[in-house]
C-alpha cells in the first residue's frame, strides 16, 4: 500500500486533470448532441490549440493562459469556414460522410503539422508549470490547478450560454428536433455552424492548458480524441456540467486504476468504464433512465 | 423476382469462383511486387466486404476492424505457438473467436443505435489493445513473434486469397437470398422490421458476428505474414480507418463498392508513394473530394452515369 500522502495526491491530480480533460470533450460533446457527428479531428484540432499557445507565447510574450481568449476567437475563425465549405453541403447525407470528412480533415491536419512544424515533441515551457503546491499532506503541480480553475470557469460560461441564452435555446431546440426547430424558425444551419466553431474553440483551449502541462506534438491528437469521447459517454450526450462530472470522475477512477494496478493500466480503467457505461447507462451515469 | 436474383446469385458465385480460381495460379506470373500489393488487396478486401455487409445492409458503422485483425492475430500465434496448431486450424477458431467476442459484446453494442455503435467498436479496439500492452501473458508492448518460420509469400498469397473468397461467397449469400430483405428491413426501419416478425438483435449480430470472423480470419492471416505482432500496430486505428475509407470509396453498400474501393485505395498509396511528406494530406484530401462529389462511391458515380446516358429525357 502506498503512503497515504502519495495516494491522495494521485487523486487531486487525477481529479483536476479530469477537469482539464472535461474541457478537451466539452467540444466534442456539443458537436455531437447538436451536429450527430462525432469529429474524428477532434484530437488534432486540441493540438492546434497546443501549437496556438506555443507561437502566441513565442510572438507576442504574452502568457498563453491568458491569451486563451485570443486563442479561442482564432479556432473559431478556423472552425467556420471548415463547417461552410466542408460539413455543411453533407448536412443530409447521414453521419458516416460527415464523419469521414472529418477524418480526412484530422490526417491533413497532422501531416501539415509535421511539415509546418516538424515531428519533434514540445511543451509550452512556463516556469510555473513545474511548481509543486502543497496543501497539508497534498502536493500537486501547480499547473493542474491552473488548468483546472480556468477549464471550470470555461464551463461553467458555456453552460450559461447553452441554457440561459437565446442561441443556447436554438441549440438546445436543434439538438432535439431539428426539423421541428427550423419549422419553429429556429436557422439550424446558424447554430450548426456556431456550434461547430463553439466546439473548436473548446478544444482549443484545453489543447493549450494541456500544452502548458505535458508535451505534445503532431500525432498527439488520437489518444486525446478516445479520452475525450470516454468523457462525453459518461457524462451523457451534450450535457454541459455533465462533462463536466465525467471528466472529474475519469480522472479520478484513472488516477486510481494507475495507482493501485500500476501506471499502465490508467488508460485501460479509462476504456473499461467507458465500455461498461455505454452498456449500462448508454445516456451517461448521471442521466435517470430514459423515457 | 426471388426468382431472378437467385439466378443472379448463381451467376455471381460463378464469377467468384472463377476469378479466384484465377487468381490462385496468379503466383505462377507475377513477381514478388504484385503478389505483396494483391496479398494486401486480398487481406483489405476481406475488411471491406465485411464492414459493407454491417454498414451498408445492416446500419452498423463500425470504426472497430483494428479490434478483429488484432483478436485474429493473437489468436492465431497463440494456437501456433503453444498448441503447434496446423494454421488452417488456428485461423477457423480465430474466426471463431471473433464471432465469439462479437456476440459477447453485442447487448452492449447495440443497446444504443447509431453513433454509439461506432463510438462503442472505437473504444473496444482500443479496451483490447491495453489489454494486450498490459498482460505480460500477452508478450506486454512488446508483442509476440511467431516460433515457426513463415510460409513463403505464394503460399501466403493463396492463404489471403481463400479468405477473401470466402469472405466474398458469405457477402454473396447474404446479398442475394432472403437473408439481403431481413437485412435491408433492420437497417431502413428497425421498428417497423420487429412489427412484421423480423428480430432486428438476431439480424444484427448475424451480420455483425460474420464480418468480425472475416475480419479476425484476415488478421490472423496478416499475421502468420508479419512474423512478429506488437499491440500497437496490429491494433492500431489505422486499419479500422482504412477499411472504412475504402468502403465509402468504393460505395457504401453496393455489391462492388469493396473491390473497387480497395483497388482505389491501394493504387493510391502506390502513386503517391513517391511523396512520402505529403501522401496522407493528399489521400486526405481526395478523399474529401469524393465524399462530397460522389456520394454513392466510385461505383455509384460510374453506375450513375451509364444510367444518365442511356435515359437522358429522364435525367
Amino acid at each position: 500500500m502506498p503512503d497515504i500522502g502519495v495516494a491522495l495526491s494521485t487523486i487531486a491530480s487525477g481529479v483536476l486533470l479530469g477537469g482539464i480533460l472535461a474541457l478537451t470533450a466539452l467540444g466534442l460533446s456539443i458537436v455531437l448532441g447538436v451536429m450527430r457527428l462525432v469529429n474524428l479531428a477532434h484530437g488534432e484540432f486540441l493540438v492546434l490549440g497546443a501549437y496556438a499557445g506555443l507561437f502566441f507565447l513565442q510572438f507576442t510574450g504574452v502568457d498563453p493562459l491568458l491569451g486563451l481568449p485570443v486563442i479561442a476567437l482564432l479556432l473559431a475563425a478556423f472552425a467556420i469556414p471548415l463547417y461552410r465549405w466542408l460539413l455543411q453541403p453533407l448536412a443530409d447525407r447521414g453521419p458516416e460522410a460527415q464523419m469521414m470528412t472529418m477524418f480526412a480533415v484530422s490526417i491533413i491536419l497532422q501531416n501539415l503539422f509535421v511539415l509546418a512544424f516538424s515531428a519533434d515533441t514540445r511543451s509550452i515551457a512556463r516556469d510555473y508549470a513545474a511548481l509543486p503546491l502543497t496543501l497539508g499532506p497534498i502536493t500537486v503541480p501547480l499547473i493542474y490547478l491552473i488548468g483546472f480553475a480556468i477549464s471550470v470557469i470555461a464551463i461553467l460560461i458555456v453552460n450559461w450560454v447553452v441554457s440561459s441564452t437565446a442561441f443556447g435555446r436554438d441549440l438546445r431546440a436543434s439538438a432535439a428536433d431539428a426539423e421541428a426547430a427550423a419549422t419553429m424558425g429556429v436557422d439550424v444551419k446558424s447554430v450548426r455552424m456556431l456550434t461547430f466553431a463553439l466546439g473548436v474553440a473548446c478544444a482549443g483551449m484545453g489543447g493549450a492548458l494541456i500544452g502548458a502541462a505535458f508535451q505534445f506534438g503532431p500525432s498527439s491528437g488520437g489518444a486525446y480524441l478516445l479520452n475525450s469521447l470516454a468523457v462525453v459517454v459518461l457524462g451523457g450526450l451534450g450535457n454541459v456540467l455533465g462533462t463536466l462530472a465525467g471528466g472529474l470522475v475519469l480522472g479520478a477512477l484513472q488516477s486510481l486504476g494507475g495507482l493501485t494496478l500500476g501506471d499502465g493500466y490508467r488508460d485501460l480503467v479509462g476504456m473499461a468504464l467507458f465500455l461498461a457505461v455505454l452498456a449500462f447507462r448508454p445516456d451517461g451515469f448521471l442521466a435517470r433512465g430514459r423515457p | 423476382m426471388i426468382g431472378k436474383a437467385a439466378a443472379g446469385g448463381v451467376v455471381e458465385t460463378a464469377v467468384i469462383l472463377i476469378v479466384a480460381a484465377a487468381l490462385w495460379f496468379a503466383p505462377a506470373f507475377a513477381g514478388d511486387y504484385w503478389l505483396q500489393i494483391g496479398f494486401r488487396a486480398l487481406i483489405y478486401l476481406s475488411l471491406a466486404e465485411g464492414w459493407n455487409l454491417m454498414a451498408g445492409s445492416a446500419g452498423l458503422v463500425s470504426l472497430g476492424a483494428s479490434c478483429f485483425v488484432g483478436l485474429g492475430a493473437y489468436v492465431v500465434f497463440g494456437l501456433l505457438n503453444k498448441l503447434d496448431m496446423p494454421p488452417p486450424l488456428a485461423l477457423a477458431l480465430a474466426a471463431a473467436a471473433g464471432g465469439a467476442l462479437a456476440a459477447f459484446v453485442s447487448p452492449a453494442l447495440f443497446r444504443l443505435r447509431g453513433l454509439y455503435f461506432t463510438v462503442g467498436t472505437l473504444a473496444l479496439a482500443e479496451l483490447l489493445r491495453l489489454t494486450m500492452i498490459n498482460v505480460s501473458l500477452f508478450g506486454g508492448a512488446t508483442g509476440i513473434f511467431l516460433a515457426q518460420d513463415p510460409p513463403d509469400l505464394p503460399a501466403l498469397f493463396h492463404c489471403a486469397l481463400v479468405v477473401a473468397f470466402l469472405a466474398s461467397l458469405a457477402i454473396t449469400f447474404c446479398a442475394r437470398t432472403r437473408a439481403s430483405v431481413i437485412l435491408r428491413a433492420v437497417r431502413d426501419d428497425e421498428d417497423a422490421a420487429a412489427q412484421m416478425g423480423v428480430r432486428p438483435f438476431r439480424v444484427k449480430l448475424a451480420a455483425f458476428a460474420l464480418a468480425s470472423a472475416i475480419s479476425a480470419m484476415a488478421g490472423g492471416v496478416q499475421a502468420i505474414k508479419l512474423g512478429a505482432i506488437e499491440p500497437y500496430g496490429i491494433f492500431g486505428l489505422q486499419w479500422s480507418i482504412d477499411v472504412l475509407s475504402m468502403a465509402i470509396i468504393g460505395g457504401v453498400g453496393l455489391r462492388l463498392g469493396p473491390l473497387v474501393g480497395v483497388i482505389f485505395v491501394i493504387a493510391l498509396g502506390e502513386l503517391l508513394a513517391d511523396y512520402p511528406e505529403a501522401h496522407v494530406a493528399i489521400a486526405g484530401v481526395i478523399l474529401i473530394v469524393l465524399i462530397r462529389f460522389a456520394p454513392r462511391g466510385v461505383v455509384g458515380l460510374v453506375a450513375y452515369q451509364k444510367l444518365a446516358s442511356r435515359r437522358p429525357a429522364t435525367a
